[in-house]
């Protein structure tokens, strides 16, 4: 039965194609295995990965992690002879759930508080594609309030309602020169706001064996009246006005996962996920100025993204009463098409890499540490738009740690 | 306890920020391929010399494309770059325009006088010493072996001894230098100079050259680089209606400004080569009208008038136009197929500059051909901007390293700027 099921999962057609600027922190034990575990009521954080196995968690729960994220981009412009690199920029993806519900109840409630978008880039104000881009933060954070219910005693659901509050601040060089030489620059910083959901279905078989089907819906986040600010010679201030605003939206992409977890002993369980994240709604990067001149109109630039998709395997073993032991291997198709790569996202085909342990002094307390590290294949380059042409090579390397208490 | 578990986190991540960097492959190393760049000398105009903004001054002359190859071939095995630069005191050459205000949109140019190289009223100081860049603004095919233009030739003259001026030719100046590698962009003015004067001859600098007559001298010239066996690019001659000169005062825009002062205004009036007529977007207009003060003027409006047409010298009109054309695809299949016969690389800039017309993005910028704004070219409207000789220097690099399988590493033009805009 497992090895048929097992066979199932790896002949089902690859919806091929997941990153972009998508994190993948939103659980220290998840995340130790490779960001699986939608099959698994292994925590709170399952608030996040599987709303329908919440109800499920035998105990009540808080817990809040934080993962430091180094993303680690270089930059060959073709023909150079120069390795040029991103800052040294440490973004802080956290988490935080709480599950709460009456022992022995047929319903759980939570909320979760995550990261599941966002980008921290700074090639700095001196490099080669500096027209392009010199820095981007991106910050999507959304807050879930979950509601799960027991249909039986092997089948979840549940459903969250999400509200995503996001922060961007995107600058670059312009390519008019003061009488020093040095050029303008722009700066784009505003937030925005954005609602979706988030549902689940657990299923565990007379095997043991626990199937998740999982869809968080697309956020379309809108920003409305963010600063934008030019840095021009004086004579060119009557085109780029100062106190100047502008409107943007940015679709973050709905996902759809379907997971299963197996129990390979008492002690070890392995989880598989399979995602398919809806990138094609994003086929634009437009900003709308509130004031426009001859020499600033409003932009529109393609991104024209593909679905994206990943495939996740993590192993969870429980070395002792106390301690746990996790790793996981998985790998991500990029949505981003040849002709599209920018230095924003410079985002190609990944290896992921975890482990993680867990340690539990006590029946109420729990610490758990994650290693996370993704390799982006290398990727050649030349972008349609900006004409941005060389190689992308990126690693990123992110530990994790978080707190629980269990009541 | 917590929060030192967090500072060795944080401690951890910054070690791997020192560490564990990405690493890109660069294919087989960099090699000089076939070539040897160990002595270069480039041969040419004013845009070899760095000319820019009307001008050749130290900062145009720093960034003139030979200079910024030199610099890239260095890293194959290139030698030192010599170059006949303007001491510091006298920086500023010949004087140059600068943008000293933009006013509605329309640019006011003003003359740098300050710091000036002149020993006299025509002539620059000396310049003694080995030379490699051997760039002379106004050079031409044909002048290049008339021996009495290098004294009246202010450039030329500064690189002479005083018995050299006026006895040596550019074409004898330029050789017994032994280099291993040269570039050659020469011609743009045989076509340019008469273009320039909206098509009229009236001296030396303004004839149009004759295709047999080009076709015999360039092989001189090819000849005598190649002597040796040396191996060389060369640069074909862009379409002289792909630079701003020519594209920046239009009739429409004439006849628009017109219109806004007296609406009765009904067409521009030029005199060609044949006749007086109507102008049409056909014909093109030299960027100095602009500022020349005279469109519209007096008791019969200057060029609103059949009876008071614009002048000859000021427009290349469309059968001008038709002409030149006709003489610098002659002289580029002259180049082309010279070169050819040598094993010489071939720098298309004529292809390239007519790509740069239409806009092409390159780094995140969009050059295009647009006075002012378009970056590549300078406030003369002919000549090229810092950021126009990093793109003109690739050009050659990538014809060079096409030909002889080098790997010169291409510049960032990002380091280069554009025009200078007034901060005020």
């Amino acid at each position: 039965m497992r090895k048929l099921l097992l066979a199932l999962l790896f002949s089902a057609p690859l919806w091929v194609l997941g990153q972009g600027f998508q994190v993948n922190l939103q659980g220290q034990k998840q995340i130790g295995m490779a960001g699986a575990g939608s099959a698994l009521a292994l925590d709170e954080a399952s608030v996040f990965f599987n709303p329908g196995a919440v109800t499920f968690l035998e105990k009540n729960s808080i817990s809040a992690g934080v993962n430091p994220l180094l993303f680690k981009s270089a930059f060959k412009q073709n023909g150079s002879n120069i390795t040029e690199n991103v800052k040294n920029k440490i973004a802080p993806p956290f988490e935080a759930y709480a599950v709460w519900g009456p022992k022995s109840n047929k319903w759980k409630l939570g909320l979760g508080v995550y990261t599941p978008f966002g980008g921290l880039v700074d090639w700095g104000n001196d490099w080669s594609g500096r027209y392009a881009l010199t820095s981007l933060n991106l910050k999507a954070i959304y807050f879930q309030p979950t509601l799960s219910v027991k249909i039986s005693d092997r089948i979840g659901i549940g459903a969250g309602f999400v509200y995503n509050h996001g922060d961007v601040n995107l600058q670059r060089a312009l390519p008019v020169n003061y009488p020093d030489g040095r050029s303008g620059h722009a700066t784009l910083e505003g937030t925005g706001s954005g609602y979706g959901w988030n549902a689940g279905l657990y299923i565990n078989t007379l095997s043991n064996i626990t199937f998740a089907v999982v869809h968080k819906s697309k956020v379309i986040t809108k920003l409305e009246g963010g600063s934008a600010t030019f840095d021009v010679p004086e004579s060119l201030r009557s085109s780029f006005p100062a106190g100047n605003t502008f409107n943007a939206e940015l679709p973050l992409p709905s996902t759809t996962t379907l997971g299963i977890g197996i129990p390979l002993s008492k002690s070890t369980t392995l989880a598989f996920d399979a995602s398919w994240v809806q990138w094609r709604i994003y086929e634009e990067l437009a900003f709308d100025y509130a004031v426009n001149t001859p020499a600033l109109a409003d932009t529109k630039s393609a991104r024209n993204y593909r679905d994206g998709s990943s495939f996740k395997l993590g192993v969870n073993h429980k070395a002792s009463g106390k301690v746990s032991l996790r790793a996981g291997v998985g790998y991500a198709f990029s949505p981003v098409q040849d002709g599209y790569v920018t230095p924003e996202a410079p985002d190609a085909n990944r290896y992921i890499l975890s482990a993680g342990v867990g340690y539990a002094p006590t029946s109420r307390f729990e610490v758990n540490a994650s290693f996370f590290f993704e390799d982006v294949q290398s990727r050649k380059q030349k972008n349609i738009e900006t004409g941005l042409d060389g190689t992308f090579k990126t690693l990123v390397y992110a530990p994790g740690l978080s707190l629980t208490y269990k009541w | 306890m917590k929060k030192y578990i967090l500072n060795s986190l944080f401690a951890a991540v910054v070690l791997f920020a020192a560490s564990c960097k990405p690493e890109i492959e660069t294919p087989a190393g960099t090699t000089a391929g076939q070539a040897n760049f160990s002595k270069y000398i480039a041969v040419g105009n004013s845009l070899t010399a760095g000319f820019a903004d009307g001008g050749l001054y130290l900062e145009g002359q720093k960034v003139a494309y030979p200079n910024l190859l030199a610099t890239q071939m260095a890293t194959v095995g290139g030698g030192a770059f010599t170059s006949p630069f303007f001491a510091d005191a006298q920086a500023n050459g010949s004087g140059y325009l600068t943008l000293s205000a933009l006013v509605n949109g329309s640019p006011t140019l003003a003359n740098v006088t300050t710091n000036l190289a002149y020993r006299d009223a025509t002539h620059l100081a000396k310049y003694t010493g080995e030379v490699q860049n051997l760039g002379i603004p106004g050079m031409r095919v044909d002048l290049a072996f008339a021996a009495p233009y290098s004294a009246a030739n202010m450039y030329m003259e500064r690189l002479l001894s005083d018995t050299q001026v006026g006895t040596t030719t550019y074409f004898q100046f330029i050789q017994g230098r032994n280099h291993s590698f040269f570039s050659l962009w020469l011609g743009n003015n045989d076509a340019l100079g008469w273009a320039t004067n909206g098509g009229v001859t009236t001296d030396a600098t303004n004839v149009l050259t004759d295709k047999a007559t080009f076709s015999m001298l360039y092989s001189n010239l090819i000849n005598a680089l190649t002597a040796g066996g040396q191996k060389g690019v060369v640069g074909t001659i862009p379409d002289v209606t792909a630079v701003p000169y020519f594209n920046t005062v239009t009739v429409p825009a004439l006849l628009a400004a017109a219109k806004a002062i007296n609406p009765t205004a009904v067409a521009v009036f030029i005199q060609t080569g044949t006749a007086v007529r109507a102008a049409t977007s056909e014909d093109l207009i030299r960027l100095p009208f602009q500022t020349a003060g005279l469109f519209g003027t007096g008791a019969i409006p200057y060029g609103l008038d059949p009876r008071n047409p614009i002048a000859n010298n000021w427009v290349l009109d469309k059968d001008e136009i038709i002409r030149v054309k006709d003489y610098v695809n002659s002289y580029n299949s002259t180049i082309k197929s010279l070169a050819n016969s040598k094993g010489l690389a071939v720098a298309d800039t004529y292809t390239y500059l007519n790509m740069v017309k239409a806009g092409i993005p390159i780094q995140g910028i969009n050059i295009n051909s647009a006075f002012i704004t378009g970056g590549a070219f300078s406030l003369d409207g002919v000549h090229l901007t810092p950021r126009g000789n990093a793109v003109i220097a690739n050009l050659f690099i990538d014809a060079i390293n096409s030909k002889y399988n080098s790997t010169i590493p291409s510049i960032d033009i990002t380091k280069y700027r554009g025009v200078k805009f007034p901060d005020k």
